[in-house]
């Protein structure tokens, strides 16, 4: 299955800090690709995904990040996968087929025959090596993976139009008013290096042509010009949408979870995803609850080893535990995560919650969410060192870092 | 001469500002908190400032090589690795407080505007001889804070009541005290009060002293005391040396304008306004009761009234900011936008209302 000449590249596009905010508080102590869900890093997902794919050469990670905050976690990953990883850092926003064209030099440097385009956001069952089989079916320059959503949320996507028998990209949009289809755009891509000419060619279409688009009254007071900088192509809009119809695009539709992980809410959400596609891919990664002698364990779980959890807590569904976090007697931890060096105390209760890096829940203490993901206060959030004393209760709250709550809260943001 | 200012912690009170600087370092009146307090140690004759501090040090430290230089005094930094509260930092330094001179060295915490009538202290402290003397401040609800009962004459401090339940006195801790060396050997190296554990102690042996702070006195550690202080500071500054504030008839009240800031045409600014390096006002603006920092951008037609607007942000034109809103830095309101008392992180943009006060993250 390929044979030595067709190598593969991955690109994963991780972000930056200053774009983002809706992960905050959280992102204010770490950069989101790097925020754990199931007990690893965001971006681990999407590059543990591409260790499936055949003869893959290299992967790249693409960000606004300093280099450094991803220094450490790239040399490690490198090493435990045998796959060379390599953090390039955007200089200046190009959009995302700019982005890619701008370290075009490096992604043909192993002269791959197949590239992928993966966002680090994207919470979903990567299926790359299916994905791929039928690219190289399809034969065009590009295969975009999609998902069929309910047609009420579908305008908040890409949505496309693809041909039920050839599976042809025929048409897309980008956050249509209207409706258009209920197959989405899931931000998975694989393209031949022809997507570089393609992207060129927009280039050479902007230089000398007026474009009429709409900006914000702040992106028009930004840009020195009326008009959109010649080097900022994006994907979806600039090469998706016109190509869309010319027998270059085709969609490879996924029928597993799929979910964006844009706010704190959404990645509790997808740690349990991700910690339920673990009973078929990674046991050993679940906790299981058969040990009298240790906590009692029900649903998925991930507990880090080096975290202590007393025999009489009670641990889970959907609960990860982080690198020495301590849980006391008589703990009930439900839909949680508890991020490192946290300690609760006896016989507190946290519903619904993430549990920010060296923070303290006080014994009888209460720590609840309502679980709607999407709310703005669905979820609690409590940031690094953020200290609850014994027998206070939070509820629907964001708590910022280094606070201490010696009183009840409910529905606030604490600052 | 010594000083020693407590910087302390994470100032979590004036976020979102405090989210992109430390404290100290927050601009007052067109300068970091901290210089202020500096500056006046300086014309007393302090020859070295300690600051004690727990968070961000090489943010400090890099200011530091900043201004050491411009001041022409020595700043260093005592660095905490656990929280020692108000009076173990004193031990932690006391290397560098002490140096055989047997001279006062002064504390300060670092959230206090007020006139720092230094001079006057030395004056007083110099003549009672006792161990140590506090600066006190009259307050109308002395119960919210530690009272402080001294005698009204001789100003000898006779004990420390937190937070009284009946009226014992109305004078409270300034945060401003001028200590002998002497006092260092009662604090051990940990986390220790100075109110609770050591003026008590000092009382007792009759050798405390307070003095009553003249002129105003604020803590600007939250926004609503920071926007009051700055209507303080620049009435004490209208005494002081009036020639600092603007002038004009766009002017009205006490305004600071730095001279690197432009204001455009059919203005009105003031009462209460700090306008910082660099800003530029467009026409048509009204300011009244707000601090706009460096950098930032006051579209035309706008009207800003009791708010912060933070460092490089800009305010779109013809929109209304007003009730406590705080801007952190580098977040951008755009046209036409009403914010009421919307509390917003940095870098975000504001593209609709804010009907009621919001955090926005």
């Amino acid at each position: 299955m390929g044979s030595s000449d067709e190598r593969v590249v991955a690109v994963i596009m991780v972000g930056g800090p200053t774009k983002g905010t809706r992960f905050r508080p959280l992102s204010l102590n770490v950069p989101k690709p790097l925020f754990p869900l199931a007990g690893q890093p965001m971006v681990h997902h999407p590059i543990s995904a591409c260790r499936r794919i055949p003869n893959l050469a290299q992967i790249y990670l693409i960000g606004f990040y300093e280099e450094r905050e991803f220094a450490l976690y790239v040399s490690s990953i490198s090493n435990e996968l045998r796959v060379p990883v390599r953090y390039l850092r955007e200089e200046k926003p190009r959009g995302s087929a700019g982005g890619l064209y701008s370290f075009r030099d490096y992604i043909l440097e192993d002269n791959p025959s197949h590239i992928f385009l993966l966002n680090c956001d994207v919470c979903c069952s990567f299926p790359l090596a299916e994905m791929l089989d039928a690219h190289k079916i399809y034969g065009g320059m590009g295969t975009v993976l999609v998902i069929k959503v309910s047609a009420e949320s579908a305008h908040q996507f890409g949505e496309l139009v693809a041909d039920p028998i050839t599976k042809e990209l025929l048409h897309y949009t980008e956050k249509p008013e209207t409706f258009v289809s209920e197959l989405i755009n899931c931000g998975v891509y694989v393209f031949t290096p022809a997507i570089f000419a393609a992207i060129q060619d927009v280039f050479m279409q902007r230089r000398g042509k007026a474009e009429l688009r709409r900006v914000t009254s702040f992106e028009a007071l930004q840009s020195a010009t009326k008009s959109i900088p010649a080097d900022y192509v994006r994907l979806d809009q600039d090469i998706l949408s016109p190509l869309a119809g010319k027998k270059e695009l085709y969609t490879y539709e996924t029928l597993d979870f799929w979910e964006q992980i844009k706010t704190p809410g959404m990645s509790l959400k997808c740690s349990a995803l991700y910690l339920h596609q673990f009973r078929y891919t990674s046991t050993h990664l679940l906790a299981s609850g058969n040990d009298t002698k240790r906590a009692s364990i029900t649903g998925d779980v991930y507990i880090h080893p080096s975290a202590k959890v007393h025999p009489t807590a009670k641990i889970g569904p959907n609960v990860s535990i982080s690198a020495n976090a301590r849980i006391g007697a008589g703990a009930r931890l439900i839909s949680c995560i508890i991020l490192d060096d946290v300690e609760i105390l006896e016989n507190a209760v946290v519903i619904h919650a993430i549990v920010g890096w060296k923070s303290s829940i006080g014994k009888w203490s209460r720590v609840q969410g309502g679980g709607d993901y999407n709310a703005k206060l669905g979820v609690t959030i409590l940031g690094e060192s953020v200290a609850v004393e014994d027998e206070v209760v939070v509820i629907n709250s964001i708590v910022l870092p280094n606070k201490t709550l010696n009183g009840s809260v409910q529905e606030e943001i604490i600052l | 001469m010594k000083a020693l200012i407590l910087v302390g912690g994470f100032g979590t009170r004036l976020r979102p500002l405090t989210l992109s600087v430390p404290k100290p370092l927050v601009d007052f009146a067109n300068k970091p908190m901290i210089l202020h307090q500096i500056e006046a140690l300086k014309d007393v004759g302090v020859t070295e400032v300690v600051l004690a501090i727990n968070y961000q040090p090489e943010v400090m430290l890099n200011f530091l090589k900043d201004f050491e230089a411009k001041l022409g005094i020595k700043i260093t930094c005592s660095q905490e690795t656990e929280p020692l509260g108000t009076a173990g930092p004193l031990a932690l330094a006391r290397d560098k407080l002490i140096d055989g001179s047997g001279e006062a060295f002064f504390v300060l915490n670092s959230d206090v505007i007020n006139e720092y009538p230094f001079a006057e202290l030395i004056k007083f402290h110099k003549s009672h001889g006792g161990e140590a003397t506090i600066m006190v401040t009259k307050v109308d609800e002395p119960s919210k804070y530690g009272v402080v009962v001294m005698e009204e004459e001789t100003g000898k401090v006779d004990r420390f009541v937190e937070k009284p339940k009946i009226f014992v006195g109305n004078k409270i801790n300034a945060g401003i005290y001028l200590l002998n060396p002497s006092v260092l050997d009662r604090i051990e190296l940990r986390p220790t009060s100075i109110e609770k554990e050591v003026f008590p102690q000092i009382a007792a042996d009759q050798k405390l002293f307070a003095m009553v702070l003249p002129g105003f006195w604020m803590d600007v550690g939250q926004p609503r005391d920071y926007i009051t202080g700055l209507r303080l500071y620049l009435s004490s500054l209208r005494k002081r040396t009036p020639s600092k504030l603007a002038g004009g008839s766009h002017i009205v009240g006490n305004v600071l304008v730095h001279e690197s800031a432009v204001i455009g045409e059919g203005c009105l600014i003031g009462p209460d306004v700090a306008i910082g390096p660099g800003c530029v006002v467009e026409s048509g603006v009204r300011l009244s009761r707000c601090t706009v920092m460096r950098g930032a951008r006051v579209k035309k037609h706008s009207c800003i009234s009791s708010s912060i607007i933070g460092w490089h942000s800009t305010v779109g034109q013809w929109a209304r900011i007003e009730n406590m809103t705080i801007l952190g830095e580098d977040v951008h309101v755009c046209d036409e936008i009403y914010s009421n008392g919307g509390v917003v992180l940095p870098h975000k943009e504001i593209k609709s209302s804010i009907l009621k006060p919001e955090i926005v993250m």
